[in-house]
C-alpha cells in the first residue's frame, strides 16, 4: 500500500498553528456537568517584564512560560478517507493542513491566585 | 501593533504583543479528532514534503514507514503527558467558527506527536519475491510463438506492485533491484535464471572469440546483435552485458569485468560442494576465456575457506544470500561460524549500510572481540 502525503498549499501558504503546552491537566470543575466545547480555559498575557515571558491564568492559577521556537517544526496532518474514482474502495490519504513553528510551554508550577493579592 | 481582539487563532498566539493578553476557549468542535495528527520533520523533510515527494508505504500488517525519493523512515509515536493544546489558524477549514471574531480556539489536545528514525530499507523480501519465478528459457520460447502460456501460475511484479509491497524509498528499490541484476521485462521486474544467463554469457564469451573482439573495447551494438543471431532476445542480450560488464567512460565502448565472470565461472564450479582448493583451482581454470585471469581475492564475500585436517576446502557462501539488515546479518554469520577473523569477516559486512552507525559501531554492537596477544589477530564472535 502506497500511501502519498499530499499538500494543498505550498511551504509559503502553509498555514500555521500552535500549541500552548502546560504541565498536568486542565479539568472542569467537579460541579460542572456539561460538555467543555465554547468555555473558556484561561487567560494568555504576554508579559511585559524584560524576558521572554507569558503567563497563563486557569481558574485561579497562574502559569509562567515562555515561547519555544521548535527546532524541528511539527506539521499537522489529517488523515482522510477518498473514495477512489469509480471504485468502491476507499483509499487513504494524508494531507498536510498546517505547520507548527512556535509553542508556548509552561513548565512552573502553578501559582495559587487568592482574590485581594496578585 | 496587533489589537489582541481582531483577529483569533493562532495568529493571535503567535503574534501576542507585550502587554496584551487574550481568551482561550475551547473550539465548538472540541474533540478527539483522532484524523488529526503531528509528525515531526526537520526543515529537509518539511521541503520533501511540500513538494510532494513523501508517501507512506507497507503492508496492513506492517508497520508504515515514510519514504523520501531516497530514505526510508520509521514511525514512531511519541507520547507527551503534558496538556498540549493544539490551535488552528482563525480561518481554519473545516473549523469555521461563526464568532470567530479574537477567539483563540483548542481543537484538541494533542497526546503526542510522530517521530521519524531513518532506517535501512527492508529489501530482503524483494529477493525472495523476483527469486519465485526467474526468467528461463521456457519463457522466452513462448515469447518467440506468441503463445499465451498455459504456464500462468507465475506472480509476476510490476514496479508499482513493488512500491506497494517493498517498505523502501524508490532510489533505495531501484538499487536494490540493480543488485540483484534484475530486469523489466513486459512491465515486470525479473530476475534472469542462473543457468540461463550462463548460456547467454558462454555464447557473448564465444562471439567475441570469432570475432576476435577484445573484452575491454566491446561495441555493444555488435555484441547485441550477433546474440540475438543466435536467438537470444535483445533485451536479454542488453542485459547480459550490463551484468557482466560495465560501459567505458567516456567513450561509446564496453568493457567485460573480469571478476564477475570469473565469479560466474567459480560458482559453477562449486555449486553445492565443497571442494578441495586444489582440484578447485584446476576446474576454475579450466572454464576462463582465454585472456582473462582468475585470481582468488576476486571470490571475496562469495566463497569461504576452512581447513579440514590438512586439506583446506572452499564453498560457495555468497554476502548476496545473506539478509540486509545487521542484526539478522551478523545473527546468520556467527551461526555459520562462530569466529571470525576481519579478513574473512569484512567482505561480508562491506555492503551494510546502516543510517547513524559506521563499522567500528556496527562491530561494536553486534560482536565481541577478543585478541589473544596484542600484536595477535582479533577474533570475533557473536555478542
Amino acid at each position: 500500500m502506497e500511501i502519498r502525503v499530499k499538500c494543498g498549499c505550498g511551504e509559503e501558504g502553509c498555514s500555521e498553528w500552535t500549541i500552548v503546552e502546560l504541565q498536568g491537566v486542565v479539568d472542569s470543575q467537579s460541579s460542572f456537568q456539561g460538555s467543555v466545547q465554547n468555555l473558556e480555559i484561561g487567560r494568555l498575557c504576554h508579559s511585559d517584564s524584560s524576558q521572554e515571558s507569558y503567563t497563563f491564568t486557569v481558574g485561579y492559577h497562574e502559569l509562567t512560560g515562555s515561547k519555544v521556537t521548535l527546532k524541528k517544526p511539527l506539521l499537522v496532518l489529517k488523515k482522510l478517507q477518498k473514495c477512489t474514482d469509480g471504485s468502491s474502495e476507499k483509499e487513504t490519504e494524508l494531507q498536510v493542513v498546517g505547520i507548527i513553528r512556535s509553542t508556548i510551554l509552561f513548565k512552573t508550577r502553578p501559582k495559587p491566585l487568592f482574590s485581594g493579592t496578585n | 501593533m496587533e489589537e489582541s481582539g481582531s483577529s483569533g487563532g493562532a495568529e493571535a498566539v503567535i503574534n501576542l504583543g507585550l502587554g496584551s493578553s487574550v481568551p482561550i476557549s475551547y473550539h465548538p468542535c472540541f474533540g478527539p479528532h483522532e484524523d488529526l495528527l503531528l509528525l515531526e520533520a526537520d526543515d529537509n523533510l518539511v521541503s520533501d514534503i511540500f513538494n510532494g515527494r513523501v508517501t507512506l508505504r507497507g503492508l496492513p500488517d506492517e508497520d508504515a514507514v515514510l519514504c523520501t525519493k531516497s530514505k526510508t523512515y520509521a514511525i514512531k509515536f511519541v507520547g507527551n503527558s503534558n496538556s498540549m493544546f493544539l490551535i488552528p489558524p482563525s480561518n481554519s477549514p473545516g473549523f469555521i467558527q461563526d464568532d470567530a471574531h479574537g477567539k483563540v480556539s483548542v481543537i484538541k489536545l494533542a497526546p503526542g506527536n510522530m517521530e521519524l528514525v531513518e532506517v535501512s530499507p527492508k529489501l530482503d523480501k524483494l529477493k525472495q519475491l523476483l527469486l519465485e519465478s526467474p526468467f528461463g528459457p521456457g519463457e522466452v520460447d513462448a515469447m518467440m510463438m506468441d503463445d499465451d502460456g498455459s504456464e500462468k501460475n507465475r506472480v509476476l511484479y510490476t514496479w508499482s506492485d513493488l512500491v506497494n509491497i517493498i517498505q523502501a524509498s524508490d532510489e533505495e528499490l531501484l538499487k536494490g533491484l540493480e543488485s540483484l541484476s534484475a530486469i523489466e521485462i513486459d512491465g515486470y521486474w525479473r530476475v534472469i535464471d542462473e543457468s540461463y544467463l550462463d548460456m547467454i554469457l558462454r555464447m557473448l564469451l564465444n562471439n567475441c572469440v570469432l570475432n576476435s573482439w577484445s573484452f575491454d573495447d566491446l561495441d555493444k551494438e555488435e555484441v547485441v546483435s550477433s546474440l540475438v543471431a543466435d536467438e537470444f532476445p535483445t533485451k536479454l542480450a542488453g542485459h547480459c552485458l550490463r551484468v557482466f560488464g560495465s560501459e567505458v567512460k567516456g567513450t561509446n565502448k564496453w568493457k567485460l569485468e573480469p571478476r564477475l565472470v570469473c565469479l560466474h565461472f567459480a560458482r559453477q564450479v562449486l555449486r553445492e560442494e565443497k571442494m578441495r582448493v586444489e582440484r578447485f583451482m584446476e576446474e576454475w581454470k579450466k572454464k576462463i576465456p582465454e585472456g582473462m585471469e582468475e585470481k582468488f581475492e576476486m571470490l571475496e564475500g562469495e566463497v569461504l575457506t576452512e581447513r579440514i585436517g590438512i586439506e583446506t576446502r572452499v564453498y560457495t557462501f555468497s554476502v548476496r544470500s545473506l539478509p540486509s539488515t545487521p542484526a539478522e546479518r551478523f545473527a546468520v554469520l556467527f551461526k555459520h561460524r562462530p569466529k571470525w577473523e576481519w579478513k574473512d569477516l569484512e567482505p561480508y559486512l562491506r555492503d551494510l549500510q546502516v543510517p547513524r552507525l559506521s563499522m567500528e559501531g556496527l562491530l561494536l554492537k553486534y560482536t565481541r572481540r577478543a585478541q589473544s596477544r596484542p600484536d595477535a589477530e582479533p577474533i570475533f564472535s557473536a555478542r
